[in-house]
């Protein structure tokens, strides 16, 4: 514990809104789960994989993009309070594979942003570190948001 | 080394730099510093418990998945800490505020061992 009282004062801010950090935390990962299943879908109407999307033009794309940066940004809260402040724990296999996830996340992020930028990189490489993002996320979120919505509560 | 592994060396730098902030914590709450009294409101604390805690220890905190509380003999300082700091599996900062003084009130009114 390096810097004292932030965790005290997040808290505080955090339960204007909601119940609880674990709470917000749960809402947040639900919201970017979501906005991640609109990147996978674009990103298959992009790469022409569905045909039920109206249109393949600049729309998806731009649908595509926004739905990232604000997955991401819905990220932030929960990774302020998981990294810096809960730490990385082992006490069961939830909680250890959710925190041996959760450290590769902004990890994989990285990588697949400078993927989209690289296009010496080969086809499949996009794909794939868009779908291993995806899956991170959605692993994290069954083992938190999902735990705490039917193990402790269902509300904010 | 070709340029194609530029996003993994930069991504993987990532990693460990996110696990070394983990293991800081450097943000994690500080020790309550002496055993705080239980001054919240046991009635409050038993909705706040059944809605928060419950799942966990049993609407009575008879236990279940989480460990048995009435009748445990936790203080207030310690059912304090366990809320703040998280214990086991349960994670810190289920409850907060008011909400943490009451349900604090409650656990320790069924954790007396006469109970």
């Amino acid at each position: 514990m390096l810097v004292a009282g932030v965790a005290e004062r997040y808290t505080d801010l955090v339960t204007t809104v909601f119940s609880s950090p674990i709470a917000m935390k749960a809402w947040f990962a639900t919201a970017a789960l979501a906005l991640a299943g609109v990147q996978v879908i674009t990103a298959a109407r992009i790469y022409g994989r569905v045909n039920f999307l109206p249109e393949r033009g600049p729309t998806v794309a731009r649908v595509h993009r926004w739905s990232g940066r604000l997955a991401f940004v819905c990220t932030l809260p929960v990774f302020f309070h998981c990294v810096t402040i809960l730490g990385f724990q082992t006490p069961d296999a939830r909680v250890a594979i959710h925190s041996i996830v959760g450290t590769f996340l902004y990890g994989v992020f990285v990588a697949k942003v400078l993927i989209v930028r690289d296009r010496s990189l080969p086809s499949w490489a996009l794909p794939t570190a868009g779908l291993t993002l995806a899956s991170l996320l959605l692993v994290l979120w069954l083992t938190s948001s999902l735990w705490y919505f039917t193990t402790v509560r269902f509300g904010f | 080394m070709g340029r194609g592994w530029r996003p993994v060396l930069v991504g993987g730098a990532v990693v460990v730099c996110v696990f070394a902030l983990a293991e800081a914590q450097v943000f994690a709450p500080s020790q309550p510093a002496a055993a705080p009294t239980a001054t919240g409101d046991v009635g409050r604390g038993q909705t706040v418990f059944r809605e928060n805690c419950a799942g966990c220890h049993g609407d009575a905190g008879q236990g279940g998945v989480g460990p048995q509380l009435a009748g445990s003999g936790l203080d207030a300082g310690q059912v304090t800490s366990a809320v703040q700091q998280g214990r086991g599996v349960m994670p810190a900062g289920l409850v907060s505020g008011q909400e943490q003084a009451d349900v604090v009130a409650f656990v320790v009114s069924i954790s007396s061992p006469s109970q």
